[in-house]
């Protein structure tokens, strides 16, 4: 059986979620006093994550800090804003990163056999100053850092033989990180609404109410109605001035300029006539391609525009810049300037 | 019989029929054929029949000698209903694929055998189509692409150096791999293994980038001023030998002018130019970062990602990363040569022919009317050049030039 410490730490574990259900609370009994520090630092993990973007460990009261995990889930989910799943998720995991860092070897092995099934073996290795302590194998390697941006995370920039990747101790926390982070976020995304009693009710639209607040800083955002092309990142700038132009451009090319276009919320009809414009492109068949990729036909899901690592595997990413530099994807880019030009906007003075 | 098209069509299909009437047996199943999805084109066709399953092989069989395709695919992806429309498959897994095609490879000999023609202006030229018409400017091409032994040569070495990577470092057994050439300018490779099965788009990226050697950084590969000391890495495993090997044969390799067109700054092409062996020397024998003084981070950079393709292989980045995508059927006929798309055994690639291994059609002749054609090999006889022509010829070469329009049947 798992510790009481050990479950406050560490309280997505297996483990420490059994530990929780043999106390086989429930929703109404939150709502007397005895529970009240349980709900205050429930409350406090939630409004850690919107305001610091990690949620602390405060290791002092074990059973609070256990039993406070599961009730800051359920705000969460009662809230229902993907975003803030998103936020808080990654904020807990963040905070088990912090903590795995102080762990030995041999416990960051166990929880990512254990909790996440990981191929991984002990081992000591010394590489340019470095000492790498794990081999763990290429799958469960790239399920958790092929999004990551740094070049290091690049599998071509790591050493690997036989299937295995050479981990240190940290740069195996880092990858719990995100089983944590999966994990977390794949149990607040079950949105539904619950009857609580009043006084679990007044933090949870607290909560909320904070969340409102930050939004906007958080990145949960609308863009504008107006599409705005001084905005755009330089591989779509290329791929729209190349349309423009009449060259021939790859399918991934085409593909990334119309989503990005239909998801800066670009009028469909204009799409298709700027296609058909310059090309010698059916218009019919157009059309259909950009409603497929809009969203409006098969699969009903509308396509996002690749990522920028996608768009550099595929040879489309051309003239990075400095913004490019600090984004992994193309509207992020497009984001980020616009506000960066409304802040300017703000600025200048009024007439 | 009467006048027929460019391609004489029907006497093509009639030709396939023949085939897998009596051959249609020796077509095998891919593993889990039950979960697999299967496309065809017809002949004369343009769009693909898929969506379409198969309980066991004798079906899938049935299936090519009655239906006679011009081309035969299936998903290297599982579905819990391959039948189904895309969003309803219900997706379980994808083997791991790599297209390895002479289309993406720049041989020299595709300026003596490749043509383009502007569909706008009719502006013709010879080589891969450009960009846009240099005549006209617009950017739609037909496009005539051929094949020699130069092409399928490079394409088999590419194949070998994926092989290499597969096995050494992603650590496949040969036994997980499945090698097909393709039946026209190219190879597949499949790896199947229940660890790449789950792999998403995301991770699959990540495989092409590292076989491709997209986004490598010397200071990774041991190459940064911060390190110092420690054994050569020449011969170590992964990109990190790799990487120091492409480097010392680059380095050694490239004449002053191609360093010059790389553009690496003042000093550092002085120091490559005079120092080189000095630097070969030092790659050979000490720790890759005691070449840092002679080359700047910048350019270091640069001359690795010039260096590495080399040693990287040249895959199709959209199919790998495509994880619905439909593959061709081994022991199937291409269309568009009239050859067999066949499994190759990993020890016998080497020696591999296809021009004599993958032809299908062995007797007879035929008399057609070519309109034209390059110099071509099939087993050990050349043919052609050709040019309005008529022309007696074995059937196998008569139908590569039929399957590739450029020739009609004479009755």
């Amino acid at each position: 059986m798992i510790s009481e410490r050990e479950a406050a730490k560490y309280p997505f574990l297996k483990g420490a979620v059994s530990l929780v259900e043999t106390l086989s609370l429930k929703v109404d009994d939150l709502a007397d006093p005895s529970y009240s520090r349980v709900l205050d630092r429930g409350e406090q993990r939630v409004s850690e994550a919107i305001l610091e973007g990690i949620v602390s460990a405060s290791l002092g009261d074990a059973l609070t800090e256990m039993l406070s995990f599961p009730v800051a889930v359920m705000f969460v989910t009662v809230v229902g804003d993907r975003f803030l799943d998103r936020r808080y998720a990654l904020a807990e995991a963040v905070r088990v990163y912090e903590l795995l860092k102080g762990e030995s070897e041999t416990r960051i092995a166990r929880m990512a056999r254990e909790e996440f099934g990981w191929n991984l073996r002990l081992i000591r290795r010394e590489l340019d100053g470095q000492i790498y302590r794990f081999e763990l194998h290429f799958t469960d390697y790239l399920r958790n850092a092929a999004s990551f941006h740094e070049d290091k995370w690049k599998l071509v920039n790591r050493v690997m033989r036989d299937g295995y990747v050479l981990l240190t101790r940290v740069e195996a926390a880092r990858l719990i990180q995100v089983e944590v982070e999966d994990l977390i976020r794949k149990r607040v995304s079950k949105h539904g609404r619950i009857a609580l009693p009043d006084a679990v009710q007044e933090r949870v639209d607290r909560v909320a109410k904070l969340f409102e607040e930050h939004r906007a800083r958080i990145g949960g955002e609308e863009l504008p109605s107006e599409v705005v092309s001084d905005a755009f990142p330089p591989c779509i700038r290329h791929a729209f001035e190349g349309l423009m132009s009449g060259r021939r451009a790859s399918h991934m090319e085409r593909f990334a300029l119309t989503s990005f276009l239909v998801n800066a919320g670009m009028d469909l009809d204009r799409i298709v006539q700027l296609f058909v414009s310059v090309t010698d492109f059916d218009e019919q068949l157009t059309r259909y391609q950009i409603e497929h990729i809009a969203g409006l036909r098969g699969s009903r899901t509308r396509y996002t525009p690749p990522t920028c690592a996608t768009m550099r595997t595929h040879g489309v990413c051309y003239n990075p810049d400095r913004l490019c530099k600090r984004i992994k994807h193309p509207l992020t880019y497009y984001r980020i300037k616009i506000r960066d030009f409304k802040k300017k906007g703000e600025g200048r003075p009024a007439e | 019989m009467a006048e027929q098209g460019w391609g004489s069509v029907p006497y093509v299909a009639e030709q396939f029929r023949r085939f897998y009437a009596s051959r249609a047996e020796r077509v095998k199943a891919p593993p889990e054929i039950k979960q697999r999805e299967f496309g065809f084109l017809s002949f004369g066709g343009r769009s693909m029949f898929r969506h379409i399953a198969f309980d066991d092989v004798n079906q899938l069989r049935s299936h090519l000698a009655e239906n006679t395709p011009a081309h035969a695919y299936y998903s290297a992806a599982y579905y819990s209903a391959p039948e189904a429309e895309m969003e309803y498959k219900g997706w379980l897994g994808a083997d791991l694929v790599f297209d390895i095609d002479a289309d993406h490879i720049d041989t020299p000999c595709k300026a003596d055998h490749d043509r383009w023609r502007c569909r706008a202006c009719g502006e013709e030229g010879t080589g891969r189509a450009p960009e846009r018409c240099p005549s006209c400017g617009k950017a739609a091409f037909e496009e005539e692409t051929w094949l020699c032994d130069r092409c399928l040569e490079a394409a088999k070495y590419e194949a070998q150096k994926l092989l290499d990577i597969l096995i050494q470092d992603f650590g496949f057994s040969p036994g997980e791999l499945e090698v097909n050439f393709s039946g026209n300018r190219g190879y597949h490779v499949h790896v199947r293994s229940p660890h790449v099965r789950g792999l998403g788009q995301l991770a699959r990226r990540e495989i092409v980038d590292y076989i491709m050697g997209i986004g490598i950084k010397p200071e990774y590969q041991g190459l940064s001023s911060r390190m110092r000391g420690g054994p050569p890495s020449l011969l170590e495993d992964g990109w990190r030998g790799r990487s120091v090997k492409a480097l010392y044969d680059y380095i050694n390799d490239a004449t002053p002018d191609a360093i010059k067109a790389l553009k690496l700054g003042r000093a550092t092409t002085a120091n490559l130019l005079e120092h080189r062996d000095k630097i070969l020397r030092l790659l050979m024998e000490r720790h890759p970062s005691s070449i840092v003084r002679y080359v700047d981070p910048k350019a270091l950079e640069r001359l690795m990602e010039a260096a590495v393709k080399e040693q990287a292989s040249a895959i199709d980045t959209v199919v790998t990363t495509d994880v619905h995508r439909l593959i061709r059927l081994p022991n199937t006929l291409h269309g568009k040569t009239g050859w067999l798309a066949q499994t190759v055994a990993i020890d016998d690639l080497e020696d591999y022919d296809p021009l004599a291994s993958a032809i299908a059609f062995t007797d007879g002749t035929e008399r057609v009317y070519v309109r034209r054609a390059p110099r071509f090999r099939i087993g050990d006889e050349t043919y052609g050049p050709f040019e309005e022509e008529r022309v007696e010829l074995p059937l196998a070469a008569a139908l590569f030039l039929l399957c590739k329009k450029a020739a009609r049947v004479e009755r």
